[in-house]
């Protein structure tokens, strides 16, 4: 019997907004425990909610990015429920009228395009932190109460792969809208897979089965395609799907048990009544779009009218990061071709080496850009440009000063170079019969000896030009 | 005669012309905390009274709560002071941060001299669940007669005078209810017209600051200091706020005032009643339109269930932060379900557990529907009556309370109209959010009763310019327990 597998996906994404979804100490990580709390966040009698508008701005950007439907209306519901890392014994989430409904992204797979919907998106406040040691528990409230967005899919994917893509684009998309790191490894973006499988052809789903702690997009499709066959393998041999939650053990590659699901626990929602529904203008959300950073498509498509190759352009909106320095070089009015090779060839060989990220690199976009502007106008060679860059990563030196410091200016003078290329031509006339008999490797070697004299200051180029020109005439 | 026997405003004027200082008042109310034989208290600020008056200095004087004495529901938290809302769960709680409305007070050049016992978590109307016990009627020196809850011990040490301002919370008749039965002037502003930051919530939707003076002019005055958009409220409202001290005159010639019959109908006690029908033909006599009308009597029976289902679900989930976990008395368990097992069946009382389970049994999803959903449409539509009622009318005077105060053992017959309407009628003005002010009308055997006045909201000055005129009827302002001793 064949089967195919109904996937769906829940996405949690931590926002990196100032300050929490609703109290005012600041949203950091990697802080000392404990250390970025406001009452609210540790549920002290008496505290209220106050929603985060930056939230609801970054939310609205995700939306639209996913061609969702964006509710006029912001309503907060609680969700009832006692755990340990829960402090107010309720979450603040939206589940009757979540801010986005009814959207869909397109990915491309190796079998081709597939456009994925999306069910809804909503917002709502992280749990603390825990770390269990065999004896106690201990609560981080760092994280308590920072921003969330769900999204959550149809379950229209049916394989690992699907999946995988469909988190990278979410990624891409939370991150270029610097709504979150994305971070999976950190947990600032989350994945929940839903995936049962049934007969090709067949109308019933089968029994659900949840995969949770899911931390890098690989882990996701192996944990995906090996949970399918497993769940095949139970059906083949007459077995029974449990309705259970699975986590992926890396070491071991398969989907391990971590407990079976028994009833659904009941979170009694009922509408938060210390936020009044917040009504969203037309202008309010329309300015949330107008003024949300560029998406990757949109980049993308800046950069090939930029002239630069498909190659480059994509290579590029692979890191955000690279996008946004190679964007600032452009901007201080370097030649986007030049930029990117020394963006994605030069500057990345350092960053592999030294296995930095391209926000620790020393040189500064401004700086890289007037040495491809010294490149450019021919004051220093390719050859000097590169000895000057390894000068600059010491401490962003401006490389006008290093140029002038260094004495590497190219003669660019076009008489000055004139009366070499003279001199030169005087004392080599076998070059010059070499030339008029169709040798063009004269030039190179007359070039080779304007060079010697000039100690190679002189512009390559012109020089060039200057002997062909002064042949000629001959 | 003690300066603090007096109202805020004759107080203010005695602190200007240097006739009491703000120490002699602090000094005296302290004493009378200290005094006090009622249960009202569960922390007397004495060091906290001195430091505020040591800060008068930097304040404005012309402000009228300058000086003044206050004491506030231990509901409200206040920083480095312990507040347990008179429960086990909340022993040894002392709050990092302090409501908006006691900074408000303090800055203002308030004096704080105590924090009174309540019902448990504000949960109860009798005064009789606190964790300390009964806190009892100022004006029955020998116990026998409850002043009314939740917000007892303020009720109980403003009408003993103690301070002249008492804050309390409001969610059914917490305020109001206990003002009838100690002879108070008890104020339920609109819901949104004071910041509720810091008030330990019961039943969010239900809640509001309310508070205890002697006098409809007292009432005024601190309404004027408590009112205001706060940012960390996001329900609180933008309206501008009124003076409505300055604006404060009678108003009764050309008021309409609407009588809810049924609710009149189901009091039984005649001399109340006739006590209330006089002050009617008063206010007929000085040009109010008196318009009697009617509410159907089914919706009169369902304000006390739906009022319950709302409270007890919401105060379900409000007290959930409760799990001996973060603060207050912490048990020790093998794992986290054993911790807040303990911490919270040794903390909360039998009643107290008992609403929490009727509040999630409402929220359950397969009862959502037929219980918390259906009161919710039942709030709705005695809200909109009562709103229909108030298009044609200014406001809504009734009797507050079927009875002076009932004896500690006296038990209520639950499915009377008497019980299920005239004795919990207040809580529309908690549905609706109303402003609601309760005022003495008489005293029956040495017991006070009172009146209850409602109107629309935001529209408080007509409220305390109505019952300003009402008090003139009366003749009963200033009423106080130490008079009768």
């Amino acid at each position: 019997m064949n089967f195919e597998a109904v996937i769906g996906l829940e996405i949690h994404v931590e926002m990196k907004t100032k300050s929490k979804m609703f109290s005012t100490s600041p949203v950091t990580f990697g802080d000392d425990p404990n250390t970025n709390i406001a009452p609210l966040d540790m549920a002290f009698p008496g505290t209220m909610p106050v929603v985060n508008k930056q939230a609801v701005i970054n939310a609205i950007r995700v939306c639209h990015a996913l061609h969702m439907s964006i509710d006029d209306e912001l309503w907060f519901d609680r969700k009832n429920y006692f755990y340990s890392d829960l402090p107010k014994g309720y979450q603040i989430t939206q589940q009757r009228r979540p801010i986005g409904s009814e959207g869909y992204l397109e990915i491309e797979t190796s079998s081709g395009k597939k456009r994925i919907n999306i069910e809804r998106l909503h917002m709502e406040e992280d749990t603390c932190k825990q770390l269990h040691s065999w004896d106690c528990t201990l609560l981080d409230y760092n994280r308590a109460g920072i921003p969330l967005v769900e999204i959550v899919s149809k379950p229209e994917m049916k394989t690992g792969e699907e999946a995988m893509k469909y988190v990278e684009k979410i990624r891409s998309i939370v991150s270029f809208l610097e709504v979150s790191d994305g971070k999976m490894e950190e947990g600032s973006l989350r994945c929940d897979v839903n995936i049962s499988i049934m007969p090709v052809g067949s109308k019933v789903f089968g029994t659900k089965v949840e995969i949770k702690n899911l931390n890098t997009l690989v882990n996701i499709q192996k944990a995906i395609d090996f949970e399918i066959k497993r769940q095949e393998a139970v059906l083949l041999s007459g077995g029974v799907v449990q309705q259970e939650t699975r986590r992926f053990d890396e070491a071991k590659k398969e989907t391990v048990l971590m407990r079976v699901k028994t009833d659904a626990v009941d979170y009694k929602y009922f509408t938060e009544p210390n936020i009044a529904p917040i009504k969203l203008s037309k202008q309010f959300i329309e300015d949330a779009i107008s003024s949300s950073p560029e998406l990757a498509e949109v980049k993308l498509e800046r950069y090939k009218s930029l002239s630069l190759n498909d190659y480059d352009s994509n290579l590029l909106i692979s890191n955000k990061d690279n996008c946004e320095y190679f964007d600032a070089v452009v901007a201080n009015g370097a030649n986007a071709k030049l930029a990117a090779n020394w963006v994605l060839v030069d500057i990345q060989a350092i960053l592999n080496k030294e296995d930095i990220s391209i926000k620790q690199f020393k040189v500064s976009p401004k700086h890289l850009a007037d040495l491809i502007k010294l490149i450019e106008k021919g004051t220093v060679s390719n050859k000097q440009a590169r000895e000057i860059f390894v000068k600059m990563q010491e401490n962003d030196a401006d490389p006008n000063e290093l140029v002038k410091a260094m004495g590497t200016t190219l003669i660019s003078n076009e008489s000055e170079i004139l009366a070499i290329v003279k001199q030169v031509l005087d004392n080599n006339p076998q070059s010059i019969i070499d030339y008029k008999n169709g040798k063009d490797r004269a030039v190179g070697f007359l070039v080779g000896q304007v060079m010697k004299l000039t100690q190679g200051k002189a512009n390559p180029a012109l020089t060039n030009k200057l002997i062909v020109q002064e042949l000629k005439e001959r | 005669m003690s300066y603090l026997d007096l109202n805020i405003y004759e107080i203010h004027q005695a602190l200007l012309d240097g006739k009491v200082t703000p120490l002699e008042l602090a000094k005296e109310a302290l004493s009378r905390a200290k005094a006090d034989t009622n249960n009202s208290f569960e922390y007397i600020s004495e060091n906290e009274a001195l430091e505020a008056v040591e800060a008068l200095k930097n304040k404005d004087k012309n402000n009228l709560m300058w000086g003044i004495p206050f004491v506030i529901k231990d509901n409200f938290s206040t920083k480095d002071i312990p507040t347990t809302a008179s429960s086990n769960i909340l022993n040894g709680y002392t709050p990092v941060f302090s409501s908006e409305v006691y900074v408000r007070l303090i800055n203002a050049g308030g004096i704080p001299i105590g924090k009174t016992t309540l019902d448990e978590l504000a949960m109860g109307g009798s005064g009789m669940t606190g964790h300390k016990g009964f806190t009892y009627n100022p004006y029955d020196p020998s116990h026998k007669h409850m002043v009314g809850g939740s917000s007892c011990g303020s009720a109980a040490a403003t009408s003993s005078n103690i301070a002249p301002l008492g804050i309390g919370s409001d969610t059914g008749d917490s305020v109001r209810k206990p003002a009838s039965h100690a002879g108070l002037v008890g104020f339920k502003p609109t819901w949104g017209r004071i910041s509720r930051f810091g008030l330990f919530p019961f039943a969010t939707s239900l809640d509001h600051v309310a508070y205890f003076t002697r006098s409809v002019e007292d009432s005024a005055i601190t309404l004027g200091l408590l009112a205001g958009r706060d940012d960390k409220d996001m329900t609180s409202s933008f309206k501008p706020v009124e003076n409505y001290f300055k604006n404060l005159k009678p108003c009764i010639s050309g008021v309409k005032v609407a009588i809810i019959k049924e609710i009149l109908d189901s009091i039984s006690d005649q001399y109340i009643k006739e006590t209330y029908l006089k002050t009617v033909d008063e206010l007929k006599a000085k040009g109010a339109i008196i318009n009697y009308v009617s509410m159907d009597i089914r919706l009169c029976k369902a304000i006390f269930p739906t009022y319950f289902i709302i409270s007890c679900a919401e105060a379900t989930s409000n007290n959930a932060n409760l799990d001996g976990i973060k603060f207050g008395p912490r048990y020790e368990g093998s794992d986290y379900q054993e911790v807040m097992t303990k911490a919270r069946t040794n903390g909360f009382s039998e009643l107290i557990r008992r609403r929490f389970i009727l509040g999630s049994y409402s929220l359950l999803s397969e009862n959502q529907k037929d219980v918390f959903l259906r009161a919710q449409k039942c709030r709705r539509l005695i809200v909109n009556r009562v709103n229909e009622i108030l298009k044609d009318n200014d406001v809504i005077y009734l009797p507050a309370a079927p009875t002076t105060a009932p004896l500690f053992n006296a038990s209520a017959d639950k499915l009377s109209d008497e019980y299920l309407i005239a004795d919990n009628y207040l809580a529309i003005g908690n549905f609706a959010g109303l402003p609601s002010l309760t005022l003495p009308l008489g005293k029956k055997e040495g017991l006070p009763f009172g009146g209850n006045i409602t109107g629309r909201a935001f529209d408080e000055q007509m409220v305390l310019n109505f019952s300003l005129g009402l008090q003139e009827i009366t003749g009963l302002k200033n009423l106080s327990s130490k008079e009768g001793k």
